[in-house]
């Protein structure tokens, strides 16, 4: 545990999110009660369809409840309007995806750098601490290839170095590791990890491998929408 | 035949199965392609519906004739036949007149009227009288017997509401006549002419009401089976030297060919929406391979060999164009109402007189619209399925799209196109292959393909090259757009380059007709000049072959000192195949009021030769087609005189079929034969007083002391009638070039919908990594008018170009004709943003469909 424990950054009261397809609701998370301290790194496991993903983009802000409480780094997720949402995302969270998500018309720098351009930053303001992170992550030499150019691994540590750009408080990485091999999927786990510490963020993965148990302060289960305690 | 099935079974579920989940794409594209085809096809079948009627109506006019007698200028002298009759070689022969007259104050169209010898007549062309009181026979003895009597086929009769017994006023050039009906024919042969408007009355009337006295307009042989052509040649030479032997198809391969000079002209502009429909069609089939190279990848795996790949591509192409189609026959059917009314109209007003009742469905023109709209949809589906096929089976293996594949060489292409534009001018210089404009149509097809090949490479640079500016100036969401943009390949070059197609053929229409109206405008004000106009009663639609009569003339004399009157007379006359006018003017009153339109020749030294009867001036058209310029001698015989004089001038001159001829009309009758006046031209002395009341008061004049008997149009009513014939002959122009436009919008529309949905990740990672929903708006709209805008300038470009060539080109080899060339700024520039303003909002839906589904969801999705 890290010394701001005490602090709770995200606060979940009977969270619920119904998707409707059609006729028919599908579950994907349901009166989920949740208390998470700034610093924590937090381990959601789970299998397939269990809601990792759906507590995930809650927390993100990619989509908003349809039951429950969700506070976020002071922000209510419930009642914040869309232009505020849009702060939320630029400034409180970043987002890891399992499949990198990187703009393929833009080169690695570029990928970096938009987050902060969106946000109004300048575009020297933005190269500057794009390049602190580049140098940190050891995609010094890769600054001009598109990501079609990179390997697995090399496109995950642009997506985190993407996710960090605007010092977010909270990092959200879902499945970061699904596409990578091993070796490169202990990497990723060992860079969010090392974030976690030495750069005091609050880490959030959603994972179903193992690779990221001993790292975390926290583990959560999820299985059907719920949390089933430490897995 | 197994193979077959399995791969219908194939096509339904990897392909229609895909259609029916993108509905709106495909329903776009099939409204496109067949928007495209029911113009292409309706067109075609209208001009079709023409040459058919009037060919028609030649054939069943020049009867089982094999040879005509005619006499250019002039008349055929009556007295002939006893001649030919008593030839061995000549089986019969039979004169005949035609003219178009009207009954007397009823608001009806003219129809024609055929003055014959029965008896003569009768083995040379099909006509049968209506037997209804079984007086058949009786009839057409009545006909020879009765002065003054006629028969009307039964649409005419039902046109007039008249019946045998009843009688009517028909006028002419000469004078009134009562006429009584003698019975009806029937509906077949001879009574189909015409659209059916004829009636049939005996020679010896219609001279008596013509005035045509021993005349006749020509005279039909049929000569026997076993004739060889030196009887022919024998016959020839029994008949005076003016008078010329002619196939009776002459006459009617001349009108044909100016018909379908003017249907290629309509087929290829109307192909013009078919040829943008195509980008449609390249674009949904080049969207489906590229938007499931998975989907490709994993049918490959599976076992479809890389054959099955390309033909289900191809088969979507055929599919698209086979349902667009059917689609057209609707689509077409209201279409060919106003287009059919439209060009009869125009080759009535330019070429030969059409009468279109009914609109005939030519089965080989359905077959030939159902393979070009489905052969050019195959044709661009083709390379779209060349690229599925070249799918690897191991690709399904892999994990989603890692990004983009690298780009192919958009500097080839663009070398390519270059290459293409390169060869327009050398094309454009060749001249017309069988007499159609084919190499200057060949020039623009190269300009379309090499500005749409350039298309991606401009793209690149200029998004390229505004990139960095944009970020600083306008913000991230116009950076990004162009950075999409400079990357997306050739699915927005595509786009882009229907655009420019569409648009090019908008500026360059615009300013040929600009130019054309203006010089027409022009050359109305200088040549037709005059203050009255007066010709023999129904005139112009007799092509002013009847004299105005004497006593007219006369009585015309009295108002010598207050107007200037120029008489004219004009001759339809053909050199070689090509039908023209020999023109004949008082050169001397015609100057000191009015001018030609010059284009090559010193006007300061031909205007003295002129008058003084040294030469003749013939016009662009009369030069181009005949190969006659300047310093060459024109040769002709009209009537019994051979004229041969030299070629003074070329004067620019838009009058019905262009061929023009001017000569000096006192100088004619000295030095050839005299001629009578077909036409007269008045000029007030005073041109201070108020010249429209002074024209209304001599027009009322001449109608109080002569009544009814000549045609009279007022100059400032003349001009304005040529410009509104201008502008209806036009008409079915824009309207063919609005619906290009109509399918560029909406090749603009599906492309950004499908660039959308494509990229509904990226934008959603975008929204993700912080963008506002306004950002990824701001940045659709940007891409738009990336795309747009180029579109835009290079199809400006493009169709300055087109301008040219269809200025100097295409109509100096469709029609023989050229114009000044001028831009109206006015009407391109207020046309830019509107056309910029329609293509954004088609971006419109593309934007809405952004956020359609859960950020979260397409996140997760591989």
């Amino acid at each position: 545990m890290n010394q701001n424990t005490s602090i709770p950054v995200i606060s979940a009261k009977g969270l619920t999110r119904i998707y409707t397809l059609g006729d028919s609701e599908v579950i994907g998370i349901s009166q989920i009660d949740l208390e998470i301290a700034a610093g924590e790194l937090v381990v959601l496991k789970g299998n397939s369809g269990s809601g990792k993903s759906t507590l995930l983009s809650l927390l993100a802000g990619l989509d908003r409840p349809t039951g429950g409480e969700l506070i976020v780094a002071e922000y209510d997720l419930n009642k914040t309007s869309d232009n505020q949402l849009t702060h939320f995302r630029r400034q409180v969270v970043g987002m890891v995806f399992q499949s990198f998500n990187l703009l393929p018309t833009l080169n690695v720098l570029e990928n970096i750098c938009l987050p902060a351009l969106l946000a109004g930053k300048s575009a020297a303001e933005s190269r500057l601490k794009a390049m602190e992170l580049v140098q940190w992550l050891g995609l010094e030499s890769r600054l001009n290839h598109l990501p079609a150019q990179l390997s697995g691994g090399e496109m995950q540590r642009n997506a985190i170095a993407r996710a960090l750009i605007n010092d977010p408080a909270i990092v959200l990485a879902d499945e970061p590791t699904g596409n990578l091999d091993s070796r490169n999927g202990q990497i990723v786990i060992d860079l969010l990890a090392e974030l976690n510490q030495k750069w005091e963020r609050t880490v959030l993965i959603a994972t179903h491998s193992t690779l990221a148990d001993e790292k975390a302060s926290v583990r959560i289960g999820l299985k059907d929408g719920k949390i089933t305690g430490a897995p | 035949m197994r193979n077959l099935l399995f791969f219908f079974r194939l096509f339904i579920w990897f392909s229609l199965r895909n259609m029916r989940k993108h509905m709106g794409r495909a329903a776009t594209v099939f409204f496109g392609i067949a928007l495209g085809a029911a113009v292409f096809t309706s067109v075609r079948l209208s001009v079709n519906a023409s040459l058919d009627s009037f060919s028609k109506s030649m054939d069943l006019i020049a009867g089982r004739a094999d040879h005509v007698l005619t006499r250019p200028g002039g008349y055929v002298p009556e007295n002939l036949i006893a001649k030919l009759l008593n030839h061995p070689m000549i089986q019969n022969a039979s004169p005949v007149l035609s003219t178009y007259t009207r009954v007397s104050q009823e608001a009806s169209e003219p129809f024609l009227l055929i003055g014959f010898d029965p008896i003569l007549d009768r083995p040379m062309r099909q006509w049968q009288i209506d037997d209804q009181r079984g007086q058949k026979g009786i009839v057409w003895l009545d006909l020879l017997k009765e002065p003054y009597t006629l028969i009307l086929s039964k649409p005419l009769a039902r046109q007039l509401m008249r019946t045998p017994g009843d009688t009517l006023y028909l006028e002419h050039a000469r004078q009134k006549a009562r006429f009584k009906i003698l019975g009806m024919l029937e509906v077949s042969g001879l009574s189909l002419a015409e659209g059916g408007r004829i009636a049939l009355t005996d020679i010896s009337t219609f001279q008596e009401f013509t005035g045509l006295f021993g005349k006749v307009d020509r005279i039909d042989l049929k000569l026997k089976s076993f004739a060889t052509a030196r009887d022919l040649a024998e016959i020839q030479g029994l008949l005076p030297e003016s008078i010329q032997l002619n196939p009776p198809t002459a006459t009617r391969d001349s009108g044909q060919m100016m018909i379908r000079s003017y249907q290629l002209n309509l087929s290829i502009l109307s192909f013009a929406s078919l040829f943008v429909g195509m980008f449609l069609v390249y674009s949904l089939v080049a969207l489906n391979a590229a938007s499931r190279r998975h989907e490709l990848a994993i049918l490959r795996a599976t076992g479809a060999s890389a054959d099955h790949v390309f033909f289900i591509f191809l088969a979507e192409g055929a599919f698209l164009g086979i349902l667009g189609w059917v689609v057209a026959i609707p689509l077409g059917h209201f279409l060919i109402k106003y287009l059919l009314q439209g060009v009869s109209q125009t080759i009535s007003t330019l070429f030969v007189r059409v009468q279109v009742e009914t609109l005939g469905l030519s089965i080989s023109e359905v077959i030939f619209s159902f393979a070009v709209t489905v052969g050019i949809s195959i044709l661009a589906a083709y390379q779209p399925a060349r690229e599925a096929m070249q799918v690897p089976p191991k690709e399904a293996l892999e994990i989603s799209q890692l990004g983009m594949r690298p780009r192919k060489s958009a500097g080839q292409l663009a070398f390519a196109g270059l290459i293409c534009i390169l060869l327009v001018l050398p094309l454009s210089r060749l001249p017309a292959l069988l007499d159609m404009p084919l190499p200057g149509y060949l020039a623009i097809l190269l300009l379309f393909v090499g500005f749409a090949m350039l298309a991606p490479w401009t793209l690149q640079r200029i998004s390229h090259s505004f990139s960095s500016i944009l970020l600083k100036r306008v913000g991230i969401p116009a950076y990004l757009a162009s950075r999409y943009v400079r990357d997306s390949g050739t699915r927005t070059a595509v786009s882009v380059g229907a655009l420019i197609t569409a648009v090019a053929l908008f500026a360059a229409l615009v300013i040929m007709i600009y130019s054309f109206r203006q010089t027409v405008e022009y050359w109305t004000y200088e040549t037709i000049k005059g203050d009255l106009f007066l010709t023999s009663k129904m005139g112009e639609i007799n092509r002013f072959r009847y004299p105005i009569p004497q006593q007219v003339i006369d009585n015309l004399q009295d108002y010598k000192s207050e107007v200037d009157i120029l008489p004219n007379r004009r001759m339809f006359l053909t050199y070689g195949k090509f039908p023209y006018e020999f023109e004949l003017l008082d050169m001397q009153g015609f100057m000191q009021y009015a001018s030609f339109f010059w284009l090559k020749g010193d006007p300061q030294k031909i205007r003295p030769m002129l008058k003084r009867g040294e030469g003749v001036i013939v016009s662009e058209v009369f030069s181009n087609r005949t190969g006659l310029g300047v310093g060459d001698d024109f040769k002709t015989q009209i009537e019994e005189s051979y004229v041969e004089l030299p070629i003074l001038g070329i004067v620019r001159d838009y009058r019905t079929q262009g061929g023009v001829v001017f000569y000096s009309m006192p100088h004619f009758d000295v030095r050839y034969h005299p001629t009578c006046w077909g036409g007269l031209r008045f000029f007030f002395k005073d041109r201070s007083q108020d010249l429209d009341l002074a024209v209304a008061t001599l027009r009322n004049d001449i109608i109080d002391r002569m009544g009814d008997r000549v045609d009279m149009y007022s100059g400032k009513g003349l001009r304005s009638a040529v410009l509104r014939i201008f502008d209806e002959t036009f008409a079915v122009t824009t309207v063919l070039l609005l619906i290009a436009l109509v399918i560029a919008a909406l090749g603009i529309t599906t492309t950004l919908t499908v660039l959308v949905l494509e990229r509904s990740r990226q934008l959603n990672t975008l929204f993700a990594v912080g963008a506002s929903f306004r950002q990824i708006r701001t940045m659709i709209f940007w891409e738009a008018a990336f795309l747009v805008v180029i579109g835009e300038l290079a199809g400006v470009i493009c169709g300055f170009i087109l301008s040219y060539l269809l200025v100097y080109v295409i109509n100096r080899q469709s029609f023989g004709w050229t114009f000044l060339y001028g831009v109206n700024w006015t009407a391109l520039g207020a046309s830019i943003p509107l056309i910029i303003m329609t293509a954004l909002a088609a971006a419109l839906p593309a934007v809405k469909m952004v956020f359609r589904k859960p950020p979260a969801t397409l996140l997760r999705e591989r």
